[in-house]
């Protein structure tokens, strides 16, 4: 089965995908952080136990896995495909994870807090990827006793989490508004709305892909609907903003425009090593080309999909052996000659 | 502008970070920019979850050196997680730390989230119920019950509750309450001849 981030995008949206993330607690255990290696495993089997039955609710085939069984290569690959979070590949204590078979829906057991649901999706979905976190959250509520206060809601191992539990975001592709000269005192004034923004990929200072990630800053004293709203809002104006750029750009320059397109596909095709900033920097003149309608593949291509390909995690469990980083470059250059479709 | 730590002095230092190649700017008074590793300070916004000890900074170093002594010893009897353990990794241990440590960093949470109270969803246990009787009943019944305790206090001491009141009110720039519970206090001292 297709993974969801192998769906290709949508043309004239560059909205890449949509996450709804909440995060729940038992009222009967401490947080993870003050359990004894034998709640660590109650706890897991107990909820997993719960969980069982959830496939059926909603249509979906799940596995189940030992977070703590898996090596960190596994886990790493996980992380860099949005699955798990940086923070719990070094977690002592038995944890588990609960994954739909396309990886869109995907729950960790006793990570940082007790539950933590992850539904994504590609393009702005965020009602919808809500609307499925939703019924996991009810079908968990009706065989557990959350931990909840009438003051602070749902209540976390972290403030930053309280009340809803929950974090909307939505990662778009924004290369040129990213190099306009307001875009920083644009994100400054999503700042004082409550959404924050951050670069996907990079190293210190320098962004690969111009892929920028917006949330929710606040989880406490807004409904969950009020949060998604935010969230969604904010991502179609600054989609609005970036195609608007782009429609202008084409119309000066469309000739250098193309010739970037096709150089750029020429170089993923044809090389044979590739860096991750390189490639990542390619990959996002072939998303823009694509979604102007500058370049069209033989079949459909998920552009997102090959940037997640190309992570070095995922090109090492690939190899099935270590790579120094000449050899790891030429993986990446492998993967992407083998993966990016023809063009007509 | 205010400095977006204390929201009480002017800003002066104005602060950049690039993270991945986005720029966040942040605005601090001299006070806050000195107890403050700003470098951290910045990723309180970034991420998925902020690293503990970004939020220490901020729990930990706003209170005085006096109220932090007396906070220290504080322990939540549930999970044994102590204040100082807290404002280490800003974590909480259990469910039960919410209420323990809520009268030390209720401020905080209400600095860091812009809001204390949860209006969003709630579990199935905490909706209305059949006979009327929901959370937010009982929740009123509750206060109610504080207030009418509040009654029974010698009036030296509501006198001085009100005063404890009216000033959480201000730091918390909450104006309007701060009135209210200022015409209260008048209205309590005439009534008492506490007048001056
Ligand atoms: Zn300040
Ligand atoms: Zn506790």
């Amino acid at each position: 089965m297709d993974r969801w981030y192998e769906a290709p995008g949508q043309p004239g949206s560059n909205v890449v995908y949509s996450r709804i993330r909440l995060v729940r607690n038992w009222k009967e255990y401490p947080f993870p952080s003050r359990m004894t290696k034998e709640q660590d495993s109650e706890l897991t089997a107990r909820l997993c136990e719960s969980f069982k039955g959830i496939g059926p609710a909603d249509g979906t085939k799940y596995r189940f896995a030992y977070l703590d069984r898996m090596t960190d290569l596994e886990k790493t690959s996980l992380v860099e495909r949005r699955v798990l979070n940086r923070g719990i590949v070094k977690k002592q204590g038995t944890s588990g994870l609960i994954l739909s078979e396309d990886e869109s829906v995907g729950v960790i057991i006793n990570g940082e807090d007790h539950i933590r649901i992850q539904v994504c999706d590609t393009g702005l979905k965020t009602t919808e990827c809500y609307e499925r976190a939703e019924r996991i959250d009810d079908f968990i509520d009706s065989r557990i006793e959350y931990a909840f206060d009438r003051k602070y809601g749902y209540l976390t191992s972290y403030p930053t989490n309280v009340g809803t539990g929950l974090r909307v975001s939505v990662v778009l592709h924004l290369p040129l508004l990213s190099t306009w000269k307001n875009f920083n005192s644009l994100t400054a004034d999503m700042g004082r709305f409550g959404t924050s923004i951050r670069g996907l990929y990079g190293e210190g200072g320098e962004n690969f892909g111009a892929l920028y990630r917006i949330s929710n800053q606040k989880t406490l004293g807004q409904t969950e609907r009020e949060i998604v709203d935010l969230v969604t809002k904010t991502a179609a104006e600054l989609d609005q903003k970036e195609q608007n750029l782009r429609s202008d750009a084409g119309r000066r320059r469309s000739l250098a425009r193309l010739d970037e397109v096709y150089k750029s596909y020429g170089v993923l095709k044809y090389a044979r090593r590739l860096t991750r900033k390189d490639a990542m920097n390619l990959l996002s003149q072939i998303m823009a080309g694509i979604n102007d309608g500058m370049i069209e593949t033989k079949e459909p291509c998920s552009v997102f999909g090959l940037v997640l390909g190309i992570q070095p995690a995922n090109l090492l469990r690939m190899a099935k052996k270590p790579l120094d980083k000449d050899e790891l470059d030429a993986a990446r250059a492998d993967f992407l000659r083998e993966r990016l479709p023809e063009i007509r | 502008m205010l400095c977006e730590n204390c929201k009480m002095r002017e800003a002066t230092i104005k602060y950049v970070e690039v993270i991945n190649g986005v720029k966040s700017e942040h605005n601090l008074c001299t006070h806050c920019a000195s107890r403050l590793d700003i470098g951290q300070y910045s990723a309180l916004f970034e991420g998925e979850f902020p690293l503990a000890e970004l939020i220490a900074g901020i729990f930990g170093k706003t209170d005085s050196d006096r109220s932090r002594d007396q906070y220290a010893q504080v322990v939540c009897p549930t999970c044994g997680t102590t204040y100082e353990e807290f404002m280490k990794n800003s974590r909480f241990g259990c469910a039960d730390c919410y209420s323990v440590f809520d009268p030390l960093i209720g401020d905080n949470i209400r600095r860091l989230q812009g809001s204390e109270s949860h209006v969003g969803k709630r579990p199935a246990g905490h909706r209305i119920t059949e006979n009327g009787e929901g959370a937010q009943a009982a929740a009123e019944k509750a206060d109610r019950q504080q207030s009418e305790k509040d009654a029974e206090l010698p009036v030296a001491e509501r006198i001085e509750l009100l005063q404890s009141r009216i000033k959480g009110a201000v730091q918390r720039e909450e104006y309007e309450e701060a009135a209210v519970l200022r015409d209260e206090l008048k209205k309590l001292k005439e009534e008492t001849g506490q007048n001056g």
